[in-house]
C-alpha cells in the first residue's frame, strides 16, 4: 500500500477507536459495571440503598469481546450474503447492542433482587431511562471497533477474521477501559465526599455518595462526570494504542525489507521509552504538587 | 485415520515452541502490576483491572501486531519482536494514561506499600502512601515491571502463534490462520489465567514478594500448555 494511504488509514483507525475507547467508558459508567460495581453492589450491604443502574454483566473485556464478535460475525454473514459493508457494520452492531441490552436488564434486576434483605429497591424508571442510554453507548463501541477490524481487514489485509479482529479489539477496549477510565468513576466519583486526594480509606468501602447535584444520584449523572474525563482519556488510551501500534509498521514498511522491519521495532521500543520517561516525570510532579501524607517518624524524633 | 505418532514426531520442534511460549505468558503475568477492584478505587498500586484481563489485552494486541508481520515476513525474529512491542505499547498507553488519571483526576501521587524505597529511582515511598489504602498510581519500578511483562507476553503470543502456523498441514492459508490465530488466543488465555491463583487479585510488580511464586505457575502452565500444544499440533497437522 502507499504509504500516504496507509496513514489515512490509520488515522481513521485510530479516529474510530478514540470514540470506541470513549463511549466503552461511559457505557460502564452508567450500567456501573466492571471493578467500581464492586463498591455498588457492597453499598446496600453496609445500609447505604442507593438508584445507581448495578450490572456486572461480567468483567468488561470479556463482555466487550462478546458484543464485538456478535457484531462481527453478524456483519460477515451479512456481507458475504452480498449486502454492503455500511448496512451489514449498522445491523452487526444493532443486533450486538440489543443482546448487551438484555444482559443488562436481566443482570440489574438478578442483582437488585439479591439484596432485598438489604432493602434495595428495583427502579423500573431507572430500567427505562437507563438501558437505552448503555445500548446506545454499546452500539457506538461496537460500530467503531468493527470499523476498525473492517479496515484492517480489508485496506490494511490483515490475514486475521474481522469476527477475530473484532473479538480481540473488544477484549483490548475492555481491558483499558477498566484500566483508566474506571478509576476516575470508582475513585472519585464514587467517592466525592471525600477530600480530594486524600486517599480512600478501606474504612469508606460501600458508603458512595448517593445524593446529587440535584435529586438522587443515578448512573446517567455519573457518565456525565465522568465524561469531563475518564472517558475522553480512555478513548486517547485505546486510539493510542491503535494508532501506534499500526504507526511503526506502516511507517517503517517490513514489506519492503527486513531491516525496515527492524527499524520498526526500534521505533516501538523508543516509543516505550518515552512513555516511561512521561510517567517518571508526572510521578515526580505529583509527589511534589501533593506532598506526603504522613511525617517521616525518625525526623519527627529528631525535631523533637 | 490420522498418523498420530508421525505427525507428532514431524512437529516436535512445535510442540516445544508452543510449550514454551505459554511458559513465556505464565511468567510476564507475573510482571503486570495489578491492582484489581482495590486498585480501581485508588486503595492499592497498580493497574484497576484484572490480572487476566489485562495480560490478555496486552498479548493479543501483540498478536494482532504479530500476525500482520507474519503476513509479509518469514523472519521469526523479526515476528516475534513484533508482538512484543505491539504488547508493550499497549500496556505502556494504558499504564500512562492510568496515571493521568490517579494525579489528575483522583490526585493521588504514585506509591508502593510494598518497598519503602522504589528500586529503580530510590524513592521513599511509604510516606506517600495515604491512610487505610496499600498505595495507589504506578510508581517508576511498577511501570517497567509492566513493560518487561507486556513484552514477555507479547514474545510468548507471537511465539505460539508461529509455531502454529509453521506446523505442516494441507490447509489453505486463510483457513490455517483462522484455526491458528484461534488456538494462539486461546493458549494466552490458558496461560494468563493460571498465575492469577499465585497473585491473588494484586501484585506490585518483580518487587512484589508475591513475584517469587511464579515457579509454581511456571510449571503448572508448561505441564498445561504441553497438552494444549499436543492437541494444537494434532488438530491442524491432520487437518
Amino acid at each position: 500500500m502507499e504509504p500516504l494511504t496507509g496513514m489515512g488509514v490509520l488515522a481513521l483507525m485510530g479516529a474510530a477507536a478514540t470514540i470506541a475507547g470513549a463511549s466503552e467508558d461511559l457505557e460502564s459508567d452508567v450500567g456501573s459495571q466492571s471493578n467500581p460495581n464492586s463498591q455498588v453492589q457492597l453499598a446496600p450491604q453496609m445500609m447505604y440503598p442507593h438508584r445507581i443502574y448495578n450490572k456486572a454483566v461480567s468483567g468488561e473485556p470479556p463482555s466487550n469481546a462478546l458484543m464485538c464478535a456478535i457484531g462481527g460475525t453478524t456483519a460477515t454473514v451479512l456481507m458475504n450474503t452480498g449486502a454492503s459493508a455500511a448496512l451489514a457494520l449498522v445491523i452487526g452492531a444493532i443486533v450486538a447492542a440489543a443482546i448487551h441490552g438484555t444482559y443488562s436488564v436481566t443482570s440489574y434486576f438478578g442483582r437488585s433482587a439479591s439484596q432485598k434483605r438489604f432493602k434495595q429497591p428495583i427502579y423500573l424508571d431507572i430500567i427505562r431511562s437507563h438501558t437505552p442510554v448503555i445500548m446506545g453507548y454499546a452500539f457506538i463501541t461496537t460500530f467503531c471497533i468493527l470499523v476498525v477490524s473492517y479496515l484492517m481487514v480489508t485496506a490494511m489485509a490483515h490475514p486475521f477474521s474481522l469476527p477475530l479482529l473484532a473479538f480481540i479489539w473488544g477484549i483490548t477496549v475492555g481491558a483499558i477501559g477498566s484500566s483508566t477510565g474506571d478509576v476516575h468513576y470508582g475513585a472519585e466519583r464514587e467517592f466525592q465526599a471525600v477530600e480530594f486526594g486524600s486517599g480512600l480509606n478501606a474504612a469508606n468501602s460501600g458508603n458512595i455518595v448517593r445524593k446529587a447535584e440535584s435529586g438522587l444520584r443515578n448512573g446517567i449523572d455519573n457518565s456525565w462526570f465522568c465524561a469531563k474525563f475518564g472517558g475522553p482519556v480512555t478513548g486517547l488510551a485505546f486510539g493510542m494504542t491503535v494508532f501506534l501500534s499500526g504507526w511503526v509498521t506502516a511507517v517503517f514498511d517490513a514489506s519492503r525489507g527486513d531491516a525496515i522491519g527492524w527499524v520498526s521495532v526500534l521505533a516501538g521500543v523508543i516509543i516505550v521509552l518515552i512513555l516511561i520517561l512521561w510517567n517518571r516525570n508526572i510521578e515526580v510532579a505529583a509527589r511534589a504538587a501533593y506532598g506526603t501524607y504522613k511525617e517521616d517518624e525518625a525526623e519527627a524524633e529528631v525535631a523533637a | 485415520m490420522i498418523d498420530v505418532a508421525g505427525i507428532l514426531m514431524q512437529n516436535i520442534l512445535y510442540v516445544i515452541l508452543i510449550t514454551l511460549g505459554g511458559v513465556l505468558i505464565s511468567w510476564s503475568v507475573h510482571f503486570v502490576p495489578v491492582g484489581g477492584a482495590p486498585a480501581a478505587m485508588a486503595q492499592a498500586t497498580g493497574i484497576g483491572t484484572g490480572t487476566v484481563q489485562l495480560a490478555a489485552g496486552a498479548g493479543l494486541t501483540g498478536l494482532v501486531t504479530a500476525g500482520a508481520m507474519m503476513q509479509i515476513t518469514n523472519n521469526a525474529a523479526l515476528v516475534i519482536a513484533s508482538g512484543a512491542v505491539g504488547a508493550m505499547i499497549m500496556m505502556s498507553v494504558t499504564m500512562i494514561v492510568g496515571t493521568w488519571v490517579y494525579a489528575y483526576g483522583v490526585g493521588c501521587p504514585p506509591a508502593s506499600a510494598k518497598v519503602k524505597y522504589d528500586p529503580i529511582t530510590k524513592d521513599r515511598q511509604d510516606l506517600y502512601v495515604s491512610q487505610g489504602t496499600e498505595g495507589h498510581g504506578l510508581p517508576t519500578v511498577s511501570y517497567v515491571s509492566g513493560v518487561i511483562g507486556g513484552a514477555l507476553g507479547g514474545v510468548g503470543g507471537s511465539l505460539v502463534y508461529y509455531a502454529l502456523m509453521s506446523i505442516e498441514n494441507g490447509l489453505p492459508l486463510a483457513d490455517l490462520v483462522g484455526i491458528a490465530s484461534v488456538f494462539a488466543v486461546g493458549i494466552f488465555f490458558v496461560n494468563a489465567v493460571i498465575p492469577s491463583y499465585n497473585i491473588g487479585g494484586t501484585i506490585e510488580g518483580f518487587h512484589d514478594p508475591k513475584f517469587k511464586r511464579f515457579p509454581k505457575a511456571v510449571l503448572a502452565s508448561l505441564i498445561a500448555t504441553f497438552f494444549c500444544a499436543l492437541i494444537s499440533v494434532l488438530s491442524i497437522g491432520g487437518l
